[in-house]
């Protein structure tokens, strides 16, 4: 039995005769432990680019530790693209694309045929990127391969499937109220994007009902075709062999009309405090307005700024303050989701119970002001700085993730060097810069509060519980005490309905 | 393409197989005890996964300390004696203060507070909303002294530590079974963790005890209370384990979070974290050599102060009879059926595990039978969770449209019985081993994943059982899973769970539905027929209509099955009738009282 096995994760080293360092050479702090200098230079997209003779970028990066080779073809175009009055074809037209069989055979026969050969197959449209990619053993790709290529480029979208995926998501969306968090998200995306741009819309049972393989198939065709394409390639494989066969997939692939660019969102939101009236022992609190763009050249003191604030865990200051010092949340925080094309979200988040809402509240704004008319420590912000650049690394630890960024990087335009220069940029930033950010990129003032739960109780804050009169919140303490009502959703079809909501 | 001789075969043969992947860390344990396992990896340079793992979870609990495992896991990152305060003797004087007052404040809720709430009085007696003046002076004494101890606390420096030294991921988990802390570090700050990890395991300081209980309570509120299905999973898992320990929430019951005293934590630490209960795991980019002689250094330190752990003693007693829970929540219409398996390492355990996958995926016949061709779920699965000591394996489901919870549970009896009784075909058992087998190289391909796989075995018993797994898959046979089917799964141990939308209601049937379950055969010619009846059955009057739905009625069951959709509808739209007339008498009655 020995015999027959291979051992490719053994120790190598034979553990003998080690010196363990003496007790009196312990530092009794670890401020006093000296480290070797590791050297780490990020790679270069262009040592791992290849094109195809159609233009077509490949990335690759092979290892040969396991028996595995993964492919992934990534498109421009996604959820953008979707006809008015389609929400929810994007989503769709991945999973039929994946469960709906291919030119040679029928969606049940496909699926056995991938599984016996055990290749995890997979196909998505996101929001601006849509991919198809394929996991399987090297012993079985040829044949593997083949029928995953067949299913990206002549998809069946069977018709049954379609039907079996749609009640599937029109079951799925009757549960869109049940859980306080969705209901969240789903209104700061109303309040942030409005209901019709792609990043606030959601689809709806008319929109999922309307949605017929025609539509699917034009979507399809808009997106995955050569035009669109980059591909990347990691495990255990040949290059040139690799690239072969690449050729071979892509060649006679007609290509199509290349996919739009994004569109700019219109919708401009109204700061103030908004509730949605549900009954739960638990509150969701997000405090938000639109944030920056990914290439903004004060992005590096945002991240900086940002993870000082509420965006690096227990290290930073809103998690510290609701949930270490005053025990009022599990999770807290802050997060800019920058974006390409136009500014992203900034977000402030917490959930806690009813009554201490207004209280946390209270403390999150606090922090807004403390980093706005404050200075933050140089201690502080070397600790920040010294963990951007120290997990500066793992950023390109996987070999797939580091392709993915190659890839994203490219069809973004993102600047030349800039993972090069990445680390002194992050080293570069001052006090002032901090506070700067601070003041040019938070808007307290301006931002939406936006509270899950029961109002009345939330409104009327801690005096019940709260023993020390210093720490006794109410809603009152925001935007003058005035609120607004988001009207109760039917979860199908995210219309207004009557309010059902009983209150005590 | 290259090729691996040890899959290519693995994928030709059926039955036994030359399986390959062995995983074999280097094996190293501590003259106190403490055991490592290092598995040196540069697939992803630079970096490495770094933790410890101790046996011990909510099952390692009693009723007043439930919850006690999860808690102690979020105390080891307050710090210690050396971290997270510019003042240690200033800190244990407020330390000791606080205990005082915390001990006060217990005695008086345990008596005052316990008695006004078996008196009906309040509801919650931990709840700082219930306070009597006396209660509310002694919180307020407590937060007056934890106002001053942060005035000397390094806010988070546990974290902020790791923070600067470019460590990240920084978690730790509790289950029922046993505690878990990782970190990812970079390959030259193996010393740093060393440092800090056996600094907190000879020292901890567990400050802000009294916050952090409030945190936990939100913990539990965030994954539990405040989920759609939370509150009622946590007491179905109570009925289905009657005696056993896992039948309380690893994250404690919420009377219990409140009471613990410092004490039995401590105690609690003491007994379970010695480092003769530890076992520590690394995985990544590190010269095992050096490793060696720093894990000598730090953790070579530590003390066993304690006599071993017991072992978890109360095993759970058979289910003697079916067990059916029913609740409501906001949730979806949901069924599960959960048996007994075995627990981790048990010689069923990989036939469970293959028949879960027989049944789960768009391939597996769950998906087949329920959703494709019966069309009456839109979800519906399979699962085996062997744990340290006891196993469970369940079936789960969600209707579709107008099927009932109850059919999915008849269909689910049918599947189980197919299992029973036919033998699994060759291709299809085939299959799944080698999926299993794939799966297998894709655990193995991440430093985390890895991690957890060694740390989580060898906390059961063995990372062996990672090279032995695989071999048993391959082993099972079609008679094996019908021997398993049917010594496990019968009606007699088994518990339901059925959980419905509160206040939710069938949508009506519509006359498209029943020309839908009719063959076309029939509909040309039934529902011309359906709908001059229903013309005519706005002429009959109240009491007619009764005694017709009485009549439907006593004939269920002898109708055709292709026509149950239309008898349904008939019956609906007769009771609807009547509704409609009972409900106008009525307002009729009342406009003549007003009058």
């Amino acid at each position: 039995m020995r015999n027959a096995t291979t051992s490719i994760l053994t120790g190598l080293a034979l553990l003998t005769g080690a010196q363990a360092i003496a007790a009196s050479d312990i530092p009794a702090h670890p401020s006093g432990i000296e480290y070797e200098e590791l050297v780490f230079e990020p790679p270069v997209a262009s040592e791992f680019r290849h094109e195809l003779s159609s233009g077509v970028p490949v990335f690759m990066a092979p290892s040969h530790e396991f028996p595995l080779v993964t492919i992934r073809f990534s498109f421009k175009g996604g959820e953008y693209m979707e006809p008015e009055g389609k929400a929810g074809l994007a989503g769709l037209t991945g999973q039929l694309m994946r469960s709906g069989g291919n030119s040679a055979f029928g969606p049940n026969e496909l699926d056995e045929e991938f599984d016996f050969l055990a290749a995890d197959v997979s196909a998505s449209v996101g929001g601006t990127t849509s991919s198809a990619s394929i996991n399987c053993l090297t012993s079985n790709f040829d044949e593997a391969y083949g029928l995953f290529v067949d299913m990206m480029k002549t998809p069946r979208f069977d018709e049954k499937r379609l039907g079996v995926l749609k009640s599937q998501i029109l079951e799925g969306l009757k549960t869109r109220n049940d859980d306080g968090l969705q209901i969240a998200i789903r209104e700061m995306g109303f309040l942030m994007w409005g209901m019709e741009y792609f990043e606030g819309r959601v689809s709806t049972k008319q929109s999922i009902e309307s949605i017929t393989t025609d539509d699917i198939r034009a979507l399809h065709d808009r997106i995955f075709h050569p035009g669109n394409l980059m591909i990347s390639v990691t495990g255990d494989f040949d290059e040139q062999e690799m690239l072969a066969v690449l050729e071979k997939t892509v060649a006679g692939w007609s290509m199509g009309e290349l996919a739009p660019d994004v569109p700019q969102p219109t919708h401009v939101f109204e700061p103030g405090v908004y509730y949605y009236e549900k009954e739960q022992p638990q509150v969701q609190v997000l405090i938000g307005h639109r944030g920056i763009e990914r290439d903004n050249p004060d992005a590096v003191s945002v991240e900086i700024m940002n993870d000082i604030l509420g965006g690096s865990g227990f290290t930073s200051r809103i998690t510290n303050s609701v949930r270490t010092r005053e025990g009022l949340a599990y999770t807290a925080g802050s997060v800019f989701q920058n974006r390409v094309e136009y500014p992203g979200i900034f977000m402030s988040y917490f959930f806690t119970k009813t009554p201490t809402t207004a209280f946390a509240t209270k403390l999150v704004f606090d922090e807004f002001e403390t980093i706005q008319k404050e200075m933050a420590s140089t201690d502080e912000i070397e600790i920040m700085q010294n963990s951007a650049i120290e997990t500066f690394p793992r950023t390109f630890e996987s070999k797939a993730g580091m392709l993915g960024i190659f890839m994203s990087d490219e069809r973004t335009g993102r600047p030349e060097g800039h993972w090069q220069s990445y680390r002194d940029r992050v080293r570069g930033v001052t006090q002032e810069d901090v506070q700067r950010v601070a003041n040019e990129y938070l808007h307290p003032e301006d931002a939406v509060i936006l509270v899950v739960g029961p109002w009345e109780e939330i409104k009327a804050g801690n005096a019940a519980s709260e023993a020390d009169p210093n720490r006794i919140v109410t809603m009152d303490a925001f935007f003058g005490g005035n609120a607004t009502e988001l009207p109760q959703r039917d979860a199908e079809t995210m219309k207004p309905v009557q309010q059902t909501v009983k209150k005590d | 393409m290259r090729k691996s001789l040890a899959v290519a075969g693995m994928m030709l043969a059926t039955g036994t197989s030359a399986f390959g992947q062995q995983v074999e860390p280097i094996e190293y344990t501590l003259d106190n005890g403490m055991k490592f396992l290092l598995l040196p990896r540069d697939e992803q340079p630079n970096i490495i996964t770094a933790g410890w793992i101790s046996p011990v979870g909510s099952v390692n609990e009693r009723p007043g300390i439930t919850g006690v495992s999860h808690l102690l896991e979020h105390l080891l990152f307050k710090g210690t004696d050396a971290i997270g305060t510019s003042d240690p003797e200033l800190d244990e004087q407020y330390r000791e203060q606080l205990t005082e007052i915390r001990e006060k404040m217990r005695a008086y809720t345990l008596d005052v507070q316990y008695d006004r709430m078996m008196k009906g009085e309040i509801d919650n007696p931990w709840d700082p909303a219930n306070d009597t003046d006396e209660l509310r002076a002694m919180r307020a004494e407590m937060t007056a002294i934890q106002d001053k101890q942060a005035e000397i606390t390094i806010k988070n420096e546990f974290d902020s530590i790791y923070t600067s030294n470019g460590a990240s991921g920084m978690n730790a988990g509790t289950s029922n079974d046993f505690t878990v802390f990782y970190i990812n570090i970079p390959s030259n700050k193996l010393e740093l963790w060393a440092w800090m990890e056996s600094d907190r395991l000879d020292n901890p300081s567990m400050r802000e005890l009294d916050a952090e209980r409030f945190v936990v309570i939100e913990e539990r509120r965030q994954r539990l209370e405040a989920t759609a299905t939370g509150k009622l999973d946590e007491q179905f898992d109570s009925m289905f384990w009657v005696a056993s320990p896992y039948g309380w929430p690893v994250i404690g019951w919420m009377s219990d979070l409140m009471a613990y005293t410092e004490d039995e934590i401590y105690q609690y630490f003491e007994t379970y974290y010695q480092p003769a209960n530890l076992t520590g795991v690394i995985v990544g980019d590190f010269d095992p050599a050096e490793a060696e002689q720093v894990i000598e250094s730090y953790f070579g330190r530590l003390e066993n102060k304690r006599a071993a752990p017991a072992p978890m003693v109360t095993h759970t007693v058979p289910l003697l009879g079916e067990v059916r829970f029913t609740g409501e929540c906001d949730c979806q219409d949901q069924v599960e059926v959960r048996y007994r398996s075995v627990p981790f390492g048990h010689p069923d355990e990989a036939v469970f595990d293959v028949m879960a996958d027989l049944l789960n995926g768009r391939t597996g016949r769950l998906y087949k039978s329920l959703v494709e061709e019966k069309e009456i779920a839109t979800r519906a699965r399979a699962s085996n969770q062997s744990n340290h000591f006891a196993g469970s394996f369940s079936f789960s489901g969600v209707p579709k449209g107008r099927a009932e919870l109850v059919d999915l549970e008849a269909a689910w009896y049918d599947e189980l019985e197919r299992l029973k009784t036919e033998p699994v075909g060759e291709r299809e058992l085939q299959k799944i081993k080698n999926q299993k087998a794939a799966d297998t190289f894709r655990g193995l391909e991440d430093n985390s994943s890895l991690f957890f796989q060694l740390a989580i075995t060898e906390a059961f018993g063995g990372y062996e059982y990672l090279n032995e797994m695989p071999k048993r898959v391959q082993a099972v046979t079609s008679e094996d899973i019908m021997r398993v089917a049917n010594k496990y799964f019968n009606e007699h141990n088994r518990a339901v769970a059925l959980y419905t939308r509160k206040g939710g209601v069938k949508p009506l049937l519509t006359l498209e539905d029943v020309k839908a379950s009719l063959p076309e055969d029939m509909a040309g010619m039934l529902m011309p027929q359906i709908e001059m009846q229903l013309e005519q059955m706005s002429s009959l009057g109240l009491e007619e209509l009764k005694s017709g739905l009485e009549e439907m009625k006593s004939m269920d069951g002898q109708y055709p099955p292709q026509l149950a959709t239309a008898m349904e509808y008939m019956k609906q739209q007769v009771e609807l009738r009547i509704q409609e007339l009972e409900s106008a008498g009525e307002s009729n009655a009342t406009e003549g009282d007003d009058q």
